[in-house]
Order: C-alpha cells, then sequence, then structure tokens
C-alpha cells in the first residue's frame, strides 16, 4: 500500500451534514463507504457522489452492524482512511436525562468512535498505514446549558484519540492519527449562519488525505493547526536559543 | 495478535519435537532456521509476544510500565545489578519478544580479529584461545555474512576476504564526509557491515522494529524463514521454567504458558535465551543429582561476564565542513590493538550532538561532582551548552568498543524468590581501567588538532553486549561447554547465544553469535 487512496475511506454519519459532504470531497479521490443508519439520506449522497461511494446501513453504536459494514468495505479494498463523524447532539437539561437517554448520547459519540476505530485498526495494524481522522469539538471546554451528554461524550472522545496514540502511536507511526474542528456549520446539528458544509469538508478531505506521522497528536480548527501550549520555560528558552516560533500549518 | 500458536497447544505439548529452541534471537533463530531447513521439526519457545508484524517501534529504555514494554517486545522489568559494589535497578536495552533483542539493534555484524579467538606468540590470548580457531570459524562467519545480507566494505587493514560481503549504496554525505576527514587522519575507514537488505523505500531501521523483512535479525533472517519450511513453530508467551535431566541427556522441558504449567519434548534442546538468562535457566534447573543447576559441578555457569565497555565521543568537523546528515555508518579498527593490548573497534554512532545531548552531557558531569549542591547549577548548565551548540555546530558522535575479560567473580545469579529477575554483580577489574586510559588517550592522539570530547565520563558497560556466561573451553575444570557448546558431558543440551564466548571480543558478538548457531546447528543435525 503506497497511497491512502489505493484503499477504502469510511466515512461515519455520511447520510447528512457534515458526514455527506465529507464523503461527496474524498469520492473523487478514492473509493469511499459511508456508514448511517438511514438508507434512504445514504442513497441520497451515493446519487449527489456520483460513484466511487458505497452506501452501508449501519448504527456505529452496534459491533455486529460496524462488522458487518466493515467486512463489506474491506471486500472492495483494505481500509486506509477512517473518519469518524457520526455524533448525536440532543439539546436536553440534564434534569430531563435518565442515565440510559444519556448513555445512549455516550455510545454514538464515544461508543460508536471505539468501535469503528478498532475495526479498521485491523486492516491498518496489517500493513502499519493508515488515517484516523476524529471530527471533534470544543465542547468539553467549557459546556453549555443542556449539552451534558454532548459535552461530556465528545470531551470523552478527545481523551480516547490521545489514549489511543498512547497505545499505537510510537509502533505504528504510519498511521496518522488526529483531531479536527470543523468550527460552526449551517447543519441540523450546527446553527443557521454557520460555514457551509461542503467548505468544511474540503478542508476536512485535505486533512484526512494527507498522511504526514507528524499530524498525529495534532489538532486543527477549521483550515489552521493549532500549535500545543508552550510553557513559560518552553518559551524562554527557545527564545535564548533563538528557536524559530513554532509555526501552525494551514491547509 | 497474542502468540502465534500455528497448532492447538495441546498437539504442540504431545508432540516429540527433534528440536525445542529457547528464545527466538540471533542464537536462537538461526540455528532453529538451519535446523528446520535441514528437515527438523522444530519448536520454538519464547517469553515474549509475537508481536505485530508492521510495528516500528524503538527501545526506549525511559518507559517504565512493564505491561507496556511487553508489549512493545522490550525486557518487562528492570535488572538488578550490583556494580562495583553498588546496587542499581535499571531497564538494560534488552528484548523480550520475537527475535529478541535483535530487533531493536542497529545491525551492526563485525567480524572479529583472528587473535579474538587464537593464541599466538604475538598476541597471547588471556584464554589460551577459544576451543574452536578463528580459521574453523571462518567459513560460518562468511554463511552468516550471507545469511544477514550484509552491506559495506572489507577493512582495509585486514588481510583475510570477505567473500559474501555485498558492496554498501552510495555514502550519505555525512559519511564520505567523515570517511575523508578519518583518512585524513592517517586512519584506515570503512564502511560497517550492515545487516540491510535495502530493499525499496528502506528507511534504515537502525534502533528500531523494521516493519519489514529488509532488516535481518533474529525474527527476518532466523524464526520467519524457519516458519516458511513448514517444519518449524512458534510458541510465545512461553517462559521456560526448568529443564529434567537423566544422565547425559535433557528429557523434558518444562514451561509456563497463559499461567498453566506445561511439559514440552524433545530429543535435542538449544538454549539461546540470551547470556543474562540461559545461564539462570541452568540455575534454576537444580535436582538432587545437580544441585548447584546443570552443568554447574565446577561453580561456573553464569560466571564470567563480560560487557564492553562503551567510550563515546564526539568529533566536531566545524562549522564550515559542510557535513550533511548524521553518519552512520563508519568504523576504523586502527586502534584495535595496540601497544600490546587488545582495545577495540571505532564506530560512528548515527546520531549528532546538538543542543539537548550537550546539556545532557553538562547535567551528567555537574550531578557527578560538588556542584550538584549548589540550587540552579542543573539549570544553569543550558546557558554553556546554548552557547556550546550555537559556536561548534553538530558533532559525530562514535563510540569506542572496549574489550571486556572474564573474571570469575562477575556473574549472572538465579534468585528462587524472583527466577524472572535478570540479577547480576559486575565489577570493573583495575586491568580494564587501565586498557581504558590507553584506548582513550590514543583515541584522543588519534585526533589530535580537531575539537573531540568524551561523552562517558565514568566507565560505562554495555549492557546491550552482556556474553560469557557458559563459556565453552578445552578443560572441563575450567569451562561450562565443550567445543561443541554442550555443557561437558552432555549429549542433547546446545547452547547457542553469546553466553558461549570465552571473551568478549572488539567487536558487536551478532556475527559471532549468528555464525556459531550455524556451527553448532550443522553438529547437530548430524546427531540421534
Amino acid at each position: 500500500m503506497n497511497a491512502l487512496t489505493d484503499g477504502c475511506a469510511i466515512v461515519t454519519g455520511a447520510g447528512g451534514g457534515l458526514g455527506r459532504a465529507l464523503a461527496l470531497a474524498l469520492a473523487p479521490h478514492m473509493q469511499v463507504a459511508g456508514l448511517g443508519r438511514r438508507m434512504e439520506a445514504l442513497e441520497e449522497t451515493e446519487s449527489l457522489a456520483g460513484g466511487n461511494f458505497l452506501p452501508l446501513m449501519a448504527d456505529v453504536t452496534d459491533v455486529a452492524d460496524v462488522t458487518q459494514a466493515f467486512d463489506t468495505a474491506r471486500n472492495i479494498a483494505p481500509i486506509t482512511v477512517l473518519i469518524n463523524n457520526a455524533a448525536i447532539y440532543p439539546r436536553r437539561d440534564f434534569l430531563d436525562e435518565s442515565a440510559a437517554s444519556f448513555m445512549a448520547t455516550v455510545g454514538t459519540n464515544l461508543g460508536g468512535v471505539v468501535t469503528c476505530t478498532r475495526a479498521a485498526l485491523s486492516d491498518m495494524t496489517a500493513t502499519g498505514f493508515g488515517r484516523i481522522l476524529n471530527v471533534a469539538t470544543f465542547a468539553d471546554m467549557h459546556p453549555l446549558p443542556a449539552s451534558s451528554a454532548y459535552s461530556v461524550s465528545k470531551g470523552a472522545a478527545r481523551i480516547f484519540t490521545r489514549a489511543l496514540i498512547a497505545d499505537i502511536g510510537d509502533r505504528f507511526p504510519g498511521i496518522v492519527v488526529n483531531d479536527w474542528m470543523p468550527g460552526m456549520l449551517a447543519t441540523d446539528m450546527g446553527t443557521a449562519d454557520g460555514l457551509d458544509p461542503a467548505v468544511a469538508a474540503r478542508w476536512g478531505a485535505k486533512l484526512a488525505l494527507w498522511h504526514d506521522p507528524s499530524l498525529t497528536g495534532t489538532i486543527w480548527e477549521m483550515a489552521a493547526e493549532i500549535p500545543p501550549a508552550r510553557s513559560l520555560k518552553r518559551r524562554i528558552a527557545d527564545r535564548v536559543l533563538m528557536r524559530p516560533r513554532p509555526r501552525a500549518r494551514q491547509l | 495478535m497474542g502468540s502465534t500458536i500455528s497448532e492447538p497447544l495441546a498437539d504442540i505439548i504431545a508432540r516429540q519435537w527433534d528440536v525445542i529452541v529457547i528464545g527466538t534471537g540471533i542464537g536462537g533463530g538461526v540455528a532453529g532456521r538451519a535446523l528446520a531447513e535441514a528437515g527438523r521439526s522444530v519448536l520454538f519457545v519464547e517469553m515474549g509476544r509475537a508481536g505485530m508484524r508492521a510495528e516500528e517501534t524503538g527501545l526506549d529504555i525511559g518507559l517504565a510500565d512493564p505491561v507496556a514494554r511487553a508489549i512493545r517486545g522490550m525486557w518487562p522489568d528492570p535488572v538488578l545489578a550490583e556494580v562495583n559494589g553498588q546496587s542499581q535497578s535499571f531497564f538494560a536495552p534488552l528484548g523480550a519478544g520475537l527475535g529478541g533483542s535483535s530487533v531493536f539493534y542497529a545491525a551492526t555484524l563485525e567480524r572479529p580479529e583472528p587473535h579474538d579467538l587464537d593464541d599466538s606468540p604475538q598476541r597471547p590470548h588471556p584464554t589460551g584461545g577459544w576451543p574452536v580457531s578463528f580459521a574453523a570459524m571462518r567459513p560460518w562467519f562468511d554463511a552468516a555474512t550471507g545469511m544477514f545480507a550484509l552491506h559495506g566494505e572489507p577493512d582495509p587493514l585486514s588481510e583475510i576476504p570477505c567473500p559474501a560481503l555485498i558492496p554498501p549504496p552510495p555514502p550519505q554525505p555525512g559519511d564520505a564526509m567523515i570517511m575523508a576527514r578519518l583518512a585524513a587522519r592517517g586512519l584506515n575507514p570503512y564502511r560497517l557491515h550492515t545487516a540491510l537488505r535495502y530493499l525499496e523505500g528502506c528507511s534504515e531501521c537502525l534502533g528500531h522494529k523494521c516493519p519489514r523483512a529488509c532488516k535481518m535479525d533474529g525474527r527476518s533472517a532466523g524464526v520467519e524463514p524457519a516458519l516458511v519450511t513448514g517444519n518449524a513453530h512458534l510458541l510465545s508467551e512461553c517462559s521456560v521454567t526448568h529443564l529434567a535431566r537423566e544422565g547425559a541427556r535433557i528429557t523434558q522441558v518444562l514451561a509456563r504458558k497463559g499461567g498453566e504449567a506445561i511439559t514440552l519434548n524433545a530429543r535435542h534442546v538449544v538454549l539461546a535465551a540470551g547470556a543474562l538468562s540461559s545461564p539462570r535457566l541452568l540455575l534454576a534447573s537444580g535436582s538432587e543429582a545437580d544441585p548447584r543447576g546443570i552443568g554447574n559441578a565446577q561453580d561456573l555457569v553464569g560466571r564470567n561476564l563480560m560487557f564492553h565497555l562503551n567510550e563515546i565521543f564526539a568529533l566536531w568537523p566545524g562549522r564550515a565542513a559542510g557535513f550533511a546528515g548524521p553518519s552512520k555508518s563508519v568504523g576504523f579498527r586502527d586502534l584495535y590493538f595496540a601497544e600490546n593490548q587488545r582495545l577495540g573497534m571505532v564506530q560512528a554512532m548515527g546520531v549528532d550532538v546538538g543542543y539537548g545531548e550537550i546539556v545532557h552531557h553538562l547535567r551528567g558531569r555537574v550531578a557527578g561532582s560538588w556542584l550538584r549542591h549548589i540550587p540552579g547549577a542543573m539549570d544553569a548548565t543550558r546557558i554553556p551548552a546554548a552557547i556550546g551548540a550555537k559556536l561548534l555546530g553538530q558533532a559525530k558522535v562514535f563510540v569506542g568498543l572496549l574489550e571486556d575479560l572474564p573474571y570469575h567473580e562477575n556473574r549472572v545469579c538465579h534468585d528462587p524468590e524472583h527466577p524472572g529477575r535478570i540479577t547480576m554483580s559486575y565489577r570493573i577489574a583495575p586491568e580494564l581501567l587501565a586498557r581504558r586510559r590507553t584506548f582513550r588517550r590514543l583515541i584522543s592522539h588519534a585526533f589530535r588538532g580537531q575539537r573531540t570530547a568524551f561523552l562517558t565520563h565514568r566507565p560505562e558497560p554495555n549492557f546491550g553486549h552482556p556474553s560469557g556466561t557458559l563459556a565453552m573451553g578445552r578443560d572441563p575444570a575450567k569451562s561450562v561447554l565443550d567445543a561443541s557448546c554442550r555443557p561437558h558431558g552432555m549429549q542433547n543440551l546446545w547452547i547457542t547465544d553469546a553466553s558461549v564466548f570465552p571473551t568478549s571480543m572488539g567487536v558487536n558478538p551478532s556475527l559471532t553469535i549468528a555464525a556459531n548457531a550455524l556451527r553448532v546447528a550443522a553438529i547437530l543435525k548430524d546427531e540421534k
């Protein structure tokens, strides 16, 4: 395997919103398999793509569904790219949540990422080559009211990215893993005055097809890398040594 | 992902194997491969995990969690060493997975000199010579050179040809310039003998696992080709605990697999767990007949432990020299035997010294001096280091491998309370310190007029190069093994790791381990 585009890309939540836009942005470059819960929505994505798109009905909270979908996809080509995009954002006061309703959100926003990542790693660890892009948010930093399950689960997914890198980053430097915050989008989950998902998807697809091991662990917001915070000591040392200021990369 | 069992454990246990090979480093891998290719049924027993082929893990001695270390094929636990009477506990550069330490190594397989093995009036050998002469080993050195696809240049100081050596790819600019600089000093540099096949896209996986069969090691040149024959099987995550002896034969191999005690059977046992572990298994195999362990009637098992002393130094070629890229494949033997002393060869280490390394070095010096009591002294080392890095540019780092000699009190011990733990006791001999002074003086002299600095101040044993703990010899009263690498008087127990070395030589041990494993396998395969 020499190029990501020789394999198959999996996009979760491909029946609408950002997921559909990401699938459409990738399809001109490579085979894409889109996972979603509603077949009609996936078929709509397929017709918009005009080829290179395989609709796979699967609920990411269901391990059997995901296993079957990944098996179908890898029959076409080994899975080289995974975009964990599927998420739900129920606007709900915590006093209106039951433990079960809360954990259902966790099941999609964290569980789905875990299930799909584990499935994709079967292909990627065999070759030591792959790309995992997790669609993330800053929702965990300052949780908004009526967003507890979303904030917790999306925050946990960011921790999962780091924990995954702790386990495989040194062993499989060719499996490039990072988080991407697409920004506020004009989708069902976003706001009406948000960004056109097609614009964000162009960045996301470009980032997903960028196979540079130094991207692992980096965080991107829209089209720009967010450099990690430097401690005061570090900044002084860098200044004394006349080291160039770390430059944020752009898409 | 865990163990690779090509047939059910019950069948492996029920089977009478031709050969059980304990350990899958270079010694075990190469011996097992030769025997499998000769049609023998071979069971490799490996304590660590089989791992995944595409892994590129580096040997990280900073990673302390034993579970994380074991998953990555590193020796999981710290070793306990009493060095010059001081107790230390540290992670040694040792592997514990398929391929052993060799999957992490820098793949430098250098042939020793005749005087490393042979006794002569001009160069008397401290043990009277190995029981196998250099001439007898030479065809096996050649065979191992081919098996490990060694690329390099012949040592210009050697008159003995190296027919199987493959010319290396064109040197990197850094290597070419360092060669020219060394030659201008009157030295005789050559391109090191490196076990890389240089397959297309080779990224020279020195110091970390190679994701393809491109770097040749105990896995890629040993176990994997053995498995291809269909005659060999691998049982990983299985620790051998005891060898049962009856008369001159090992009758059973006792092991633990997944918390269960199991018993394995074979006509022959090849022990290649490494020089720090093979003797511990013999010491742990005590019985009424062998109260001190197998082969240990003379109390020699585990003794005569040797390491090389690493003399690491930096050479600043100067900012204007235009040295591009680290130099990793250059060495020379001008100081190998000098002033009638056994010293060793010098090799480029493949790293350039910049700011970080200078800080580390200066801190080491401060920590070892009275300055350590002054608050801030450690941090103050940053400033001269920064200035040094600016003024001097990058330095090339070299290591001199100083030969160690066998001493009875230097030993690996078996701790019955912790049978899996590596415990050793090692004292740096005054004679070794004297040769060290000679070596350092000659290195400084060789680079007179160039800016150089030794980065090692205290003597530093290379814990990745242990040898000698089951030395072979002619006299059963003075050695553990005979010339066929069996304990004196034993018929079916063979040792093929660096334990067998009577002396540590002035080169990296890997080529000699591989060559000796091939030699021993050739004797073994003709035995009943």
